[in-house]
Parts: structure tokens; C-alpha cells; sequence
């Protein structure tokens, strides 16, 4: 069964510069959603990461496109971020997926940062690679800290409004 | 592209290298902050101070370039410092553990050594 979806498409250069892009668009539908200044935040540095592990690893620096699909349902929303590259090998990185302050200096690489935020920062984070590579971050609505008032808004008030 | 969303200054102060980094650090901002602030980082005389309250946008390529600057300057034995981060700059690197790896750096090197 799948409840009410609105879907919105955008496909970019796999390319550092365009990146931005991916956040604008992040941002102008979360905000649309009624996501918090901080969901919002955490939201465009998973998406980042993504896309910056599509550029990186994906296609080796030679042009490709990285395809986001946004997922807007009334409970959450789902960001699909897929390159046709290479697989970036993240059953490997995903072991070393790690803050920083669990090793000591000298072992510090970057390497596993961006799946680390990914997954710190979002509700859910699924990997598919098969002919490219497929990120899935899931947001969910009221989650966070300080939201729980609105999901305790009683039916008439709500009625009063509508 | 025409429009920057990236700035570096870099100020020179009798007793220090003061930068200044304003707008959005993210993969197409890297090599641009890279160049700046090597030079810096390899003048060990001076002491070196970032800041950030400009900063609106950071990812694991920037903090992964903190982390480098710190590795860089604590085997010089040079002082290195980040100020005016903003808020939700500082929640990412409480998160990643950037904060712990700078507190160490400020506080005292030995209690690193002296942990293992």
C-alpha cells in the first residue's frame, strides 16, 4: 500500500559545482514540508556527501550525471541519489564509517566521514549498488527535539483550523 | 561559474596569520581553500587562527581539511586555533569529533601521548 507520494526530479552534472544545486532544491522543499532550520541543515550536508562520493568515486573526475529523486510524503521525505559510475565501495568505507575522536590523531583519515554524517544525520540511510550506485536517506517529520508538540495537536483543534 | 560562494581572507598580523573564511566550503570550494591557507599552515613561526563566523556551509570535505591543517601544524608544534564557529558548524564538529581532536590540541599535547 503506498500513501499519497509527490515526487520531484533533478538530474545534475556529476561535477563539484552544481552540488549547490542539489542543496537550493533540498532547501526549497523541506522548507515547503514545514522541516525545521536544523532538519534542514542536516539534510543538505547528507545530501552533500552523497553527491560528493557520486563525483568522487563514481565516474573518476570524467563526466556523468547524478539523478535526485525527492520523495515528498506526508510523514517524511525520502532523497534518492543515484550515479550510473563505478560502485563506490561502501560495504567497505561503511566499516570505517567513524567520528573522528574514537582514534587517535594519527590515525585520522577523512575516508568514512561522509557516511558517517550521512548516517548520524538522517532517520535512514539505505545503499543499493547494482550499475551505479543508489543512495536512500529518509527524513521523518517531528522527530526531533522540541517538535513533539505537534503531534500532540487534538483533532478539534485541528478541525478548527481546517 | 561567475558567482563566488567562497571567500578566503588572509591577514597579517605582527604576532599571528589571521583567516578569514566566509560562505559555503564545500568539494568545489576545496582547492581554493587548500591554496590560501597551505602556505600558512607551513609557517611555523606564527600562530595560526581560522575564523569561521561566516562560515554557512561545511561538509566532510572541509572538516576532512581542518583535520589535515591540525596533523600539519601539531607535528610542527605550532599553534593552531578555530574561532566564532558558528552554532550549527560546531554541532557537525561535535558529531565528527573534531571539537575533541581540537580541545586536545589546545589544552595540552601530552595528555594525547599520555593516553596510550
Amino acid at each position: 500500500m503506498k500513501e499519497h507520494e509527490t515526487v520531484v526530479q533533478l538530474s545534475i552534472p556529476a561535477d563539484a559545482q552544481f552540488i549547490d544545486v542539489a542543496r537550493l532544491t533540498l532547501y526549497g522543499l523541506a522548507a515547503k514540508m514545514g522541516f525545521s532550520y536544523e532538519e534542514i541543515e542536516d539534510m543538505k550536508v547528507a545530501v552533500s556527501e552523497a553527491c560528493n562520493n557520486a563525483v568522487l568515486h563514481a565516474y573518476n573526475g570524467r563526466g556523468g550525471v547524478i539523478h535526485l529523486r525527492f520523495e515528498m510524503r506526508a510523514d517524511a521525505l525520502s532523497i534518492i541519489i543515484k550515479d550510473e559510475g563505478k560502485g563506490f565501495d561502501y560495504k567497505r568505507v561503511s566499516k570505517q564509517a567513524a567520528p573522528l575522536s574514537a582514534k587517535p590523531l594519527e590515525d585520522v583519515k577523512a575516508g568514512g566521514l561522509g557516511l558517517f554524517l550521512m548516517e548520524a544525520l538522517m532517520d535512514d540511510v539505505s545503499v543499493t549498488t547494482k550499475g551505479g550506485t543508489e543512495v536512500r536517506l529518509t527524513k521523518f517529520r517531528h522527530r526531533g527535539e522540541g517538535e513533539h508538540a505537534h503531534d500532540s495537536i487534538s483533532p478539534s483543534s485541528v478541525q478548527e483550523q481546517a | 561559474m561567475d558567482r563566488k560562494r567562497f571567500y578566503v581572507v588572509h591577514e597579517e598580523q605582527p604576532d599571528r596569520h589571521v583567516v578569514y573564511i566566509k560562505g559555503e566550503l564545500d568539494l568545489a570550494a576545496a582547492e581554493q581553500f587548500q591554496r590560501a591557507v597551505e602556505p600558512l599552515a607551513g609557517d611555523a613561526s606564527k600562530p595560526l587562527v581560522i575564523r569561521l563566523e561566516e562560515l554557512t556551509y561545511i561538509d566532510s570535505t572541509g572538516i576532512g581539511m581542518f583535520v589535515a591543517l591540525l596533523k600539519t601544524r601539531k607535528k610542527q608544534g605550532a599553534p593552531f586555533a578555530i574561532e566564532n564557529v558558528p552554532p550549527k558548524v560546531q554541532r557537525l564538529f561535535d558529531l565528527t569529533g573534531v571539537s575533541y581532536l581540537f580541545s586536545t590540541m589546545n589544552d595540552t599535547t601530552e595528555r594525547i601521548e599520555g593516553q596510550s
